[in-house]
């Protein structure tokens, strides 16, 4: 797998046989709710990987290169706006995936995927994340519900956030 | 002979005197007499007829009676008889159908009602409350029972107030007695040498006046009412139906069924004997050369195994189905139907179940009332608005840019003896006084964490230090620290929320090793909105887990972005005995204490504190109200089970 070039350490293969990635896939939010023929299917290609504080996953806008478990540590979503720098909208807490937008067209990444403390992900391809959904029906199946339940799940959280239930309210004045 | 508008007093001596008038215009008098060692209800011709110097002894499964108490008339309490055997017999027909010999031709032919006129002597308070229920069930609707409707109308009832109890009796649970309070014509209530007699229609004041006798003495009234009473501390309250309905409907899956159906016989006692159960079949019978179709409407019971047959099979072919079918009928389902619990407390199905299933047993069991949330009384150092306790302003610390933390000193120590989450009203001159919750306690201080959200508060917020503040409190109920004794602790504090958390933080620090493992997941809008922040860290250094999450992030902010929530998610917090504590806006501890039920905390074990508009801050003014709360006095701190769903109900 072609990797970004970050300025932060790619570590090499975490040798894990398919069957205990496939456990650990289970163990998570994401993968709890796959079924087990989902699980083998995705764990048999996917790889796992340990990332540095700084290093880029997916870059905003460009292709989503790779789908991704996030097993330990935490990643930032970022978004550039111009003349207000890069914001962190999000971070992705252990269990929640990154990278959906690389079952859905057109592809693109809609943040950029930073590590923020030393992480281990569960990394899929891009291109063989598709052909698995294109492929087997059984794994469409599981997977698509389950994507746009963790879609549906932002979607809730950044609504949340919009609604800045922490901002002050004015002080009721009975004159 | 005695007024009719008084309360009348019978001597024992002169009973036969009311028989006689009952029997007037051809009436039967029916009552409780003894037959075959028990107490059936039948004709009664004269006192002796009546089960006087009787008593019975009753517990599951069991029944007794002995003779040679004295001489009163009314103490047994039920037998296995209830009223509806007169009013609702138990194989009634309903109608004929003829078929002509000669051409064949078919003719129906509908009963139509001719009830005897009876008097019923010796009916209970849970009896009346029965007969009220039948009323609603087979004359209350769209269509009626007709013969049901003409044998209650042509009924005289003649109650008598409980003096003793069984050991089966629940009246007091289900609000319907022992008191006599409707339904009836006339009421008894037995005392020593006789019976005080009161009037509950015009019919039964018609009779009142021609009993002799003579008025009651207000010695004599008051022995009616301690009698009752002492029977209603006899009884206590054995059943918690407070919420019962949906306790019970959420409990449609409980192992509970299999295990009691175990014990049940299907037997059908227990719906034999209910006052109140009215399910029947239609019988028909017909003579030997088919001519003659008698249709009987029978008593029926859902225990019987073609209850619920149809061609293509069972619907409730296990016994524990019929059982769900009964008890969730009765206490749940029927108030759906008729605005009534099924259930009248008479203990009937308790004593004449034959492997003694107690139904009082199996719904604490089945729908366990949610535990009572202990409330210890703090006396407050002032309470009642006008009065204030002087406070001095020792010092203000900056929290963020809109939030100070006020060091006030009281000369009054009561006012540093609240519970962690109580409040206090500050009184400024000019301003109305206002709510601010306790954020710490110390030995000669207390803390005031605030946020200037308008005048008043900015009032507070500006008072120079040495300045005074009046202080009233502390109010309201506290976070029950207590019952996080060997547990572990999750507290989930957004914005401002932290502070009413604080001294929870601290109780559970000081004596770390009575819970178990204490995380913090705190929400703020920006890393420079987080309050306490040198104590979350000073905090997570002693052992807790400290999480921190904003919504929006800032210049050197590495550490989570998003919802309180999305710390929580993954978390399994079921497989521990484990507490919730959460505070913050309405909306986000709807999320949150939703991510903990799903984590695995029970809700009886969730506690929010919520937010009202407060002016007196003792339950007194009324604008806190929320559902049957005081927010102010009964709150502000609540468990889940207590808010039911009034909790994030919008416009409550």
């Amino acid at each position: 797998m072609a990797l970004p070039g970050a300025a932060a350490r790619w570590h090499g293969w975490v040798v894990t046989a398919g069957g205990s990635l496939a456990t650990r896939l289970g163990s998570t939010w994401f993968g709890a709710g796959l079924s087990s023929h989902a699980r083998e299917r995705l764990a048999a290609l996917a790889e796992l990987r340990e990332v540095d504080p700084g290093a880029v996953l997916l870059r905003e806008g460009a292709d989503t290169e790779r789908f991704g478990v996030l097993l330990r540590g935490l990643l930032a979503l970022r978004v550039a706006v111009a003349g207000r720098g890069t914001a962190t909208l999000m971070t992705v807490e252990p269990g929640d995936i990154f990278g959906w937008s690389a079952a859905v067209p057109p592809y693109r990444a809609t943040s950029t995927v930073v590590a923020l403390e030393t992480s281990e992900v569960l990394l899929l391809e891009a291109g063989a994340l598709r052909g698995l959904l294109r492929d087997d029906e059984a794994l469409a199946l599981t997977l698509y519900p389950r994507l746009l339940e963790s879609v549906s799940r932002r979607l809730t959280a950044t609504r949340t956030q919009l609604l800045d239930l922490y901002a002050r309210d004015r002080e009721y004045e009975p004159w | 002979m005695v007024t009719a508008a008084g309360t009348a007093f019978l001597p024992r001596a002169r009973l036969d005197a009311l028989l006689d008038l009952l029997r007037e215009g051809g009436r039967t008098v029916i009552g409780p007499t003894v037959r075959d060692g028990m107490v059936v209800l039948d004709k009664i011709a004269t006192v002796a007829d009546l089960p006087v110097g009787w008593r019975d002894v009753q517990a599951p499964g069991r029944y007794r009676l002995s003779d040679g108490h004295g001489d009163r008339v009314f103490d047994i309490v039920n037998g296995q008889m209830s009223w509806k055997q007169f009013i609702f017999p138990p194989r009634q027909k309903v109608g004929e159908m003829k078929r002509s010999a000669a051409d064949g031709s078919v003719s129906f032919q509908p009963s139509a009602p001719d009830p005897s006129r009876l008097a019923f002597i010796g009916v209970r308070a849970c009896e009346l409350a029965a007969l009220g229920i039948h009323d609603r069930v087979l004359a209350g609707g769209t269509f009626v029972d007709e013969d049901y409707r003409a044998r209650r109308d042509a009924a005289l009832v003649v109650a008598v107030q409980c003096t003793r109890s069984a050991s089966g009796c629940f009246c007091t649970s289900m609000g319907t007695g022992p008191e006599v309070r409707s339904g009836h014509d006339l009421v008894l209530t037995e005392l020593d040498d006789g019976f005080v007699v009161n009037a509950g229609s015009s019919a039964g004041e018609r009779l009142l006046a021609r009993l002799p006798g003579r008025l009651a003495t207000p010695g004599e009234e008051a022995s009616v009412s301690a009698a009752v009473a002492a029977t209603r501390a006899a009884i206590g309250d054995p059943v918690a139906t407070n919420g019962l309905r949906d306790r019970l409907m959420d409990q449609l899956d409980s192992p509970r069924w299999a295990q009691v159906a175990d014990r049940c016989l299907a037997c059908t006692n227990c719906t034999m004997v209910c006052p109140t159960c009215f399910c029947t079949s239609t019988s028909i019978g017909s003579d030997l050369d088919g001519t003659v179709n008698v249709t009987e409407r029978v008593w029926d019971s859902c225990f019987n195994p073609g209850f619920a047959k149809v061609a293509g099979g069972d619907f409730r072919p296990r016994r524990e189905d019929r059982y769900r079918q009964w008890l969730t009928h009765k206490f749940a389902t029927w108030v759906d139907q008729f605005g009534t619990s099924g259930c009248v407390g008479c203990g009937r199905c308790v004593t004449w179940c034959p492997v003694g299933i107690d139904v009082r047993e199996e719904l604490a069991a089945i729908a366990p009332p949610a535990l009572p949330v202990e409330r210890p009384f703090i006396r407050p150092a002032a309470a009642t608005p006008g009065r204030f306790e002087i406070t001095t302003l020792r010092a203000s610390h900056p929290e963020t840019a809109d939030t100070a933390t006020l060091t006030l000193v009281p000369s009054e120590p009561a006012l540093l003896a609240g519970l962690p989450g109580q409040f206090v009203m500050v009184d400024l001159p000019g301003f109305p006084a206002f709510p601010i919750s306790v954020s710490r306690y110390a030995t000669d201080h207390l803390l005031l964490t605030v946020r200037g959200a308008g005048p008043a508060t900015a009032a507070l917020l500006n008072t120079p230090i040495g300045g005074q503040i009046g202080l009233r409190g502390p109010l309201g109920t506290g976070w029950p620290v207590d019952r996080a004794l060997g547990r572990d602790v999750v507290i989930v504090a957004g914005g401002i929320g932290l502070a009413p958390l604080r001294p929870v933080v601290d109780t559970l620090l000081a004596e770390q090793g009575r819970f178990g493992k204490i995380l913090l997941a705190y929400g703020a809008r920006t890393p420079a909105d987080r309050l306490f922040t040198s104590e979350l860290t000073a905090w997570a250094e002693r052992g807790m887990e400290v999480l921190q999450i904003v919504d929006r992030s800032g210049p050197g902010w590495a550490g989570h972005v998003g919802v309180v929530t999305n710390l929580l998610d993954q978390r399994d917090l079921g497989s521990r005995p484990t507490i919730a504590f959460v505070c913050g806006p309405e909306r986000m501890m709807q999320a949150t204490t939703s991510v903990l039920r799903d984590a695995g905390v029970s809700r009886e074990r969730l506690f929010v504190s919520l937010e009202r508009h407060m002016q007196c801050g003792i339950g007194l003014c009324g604008h806190c109200q929320m559902g049957p709360f005081f927010v102010c006095r009964d709150g502000p701190v609540f468990a889940l089970t207590e808010l039911g769903d009034l909790f994030t109900r919008e416009g409550i």
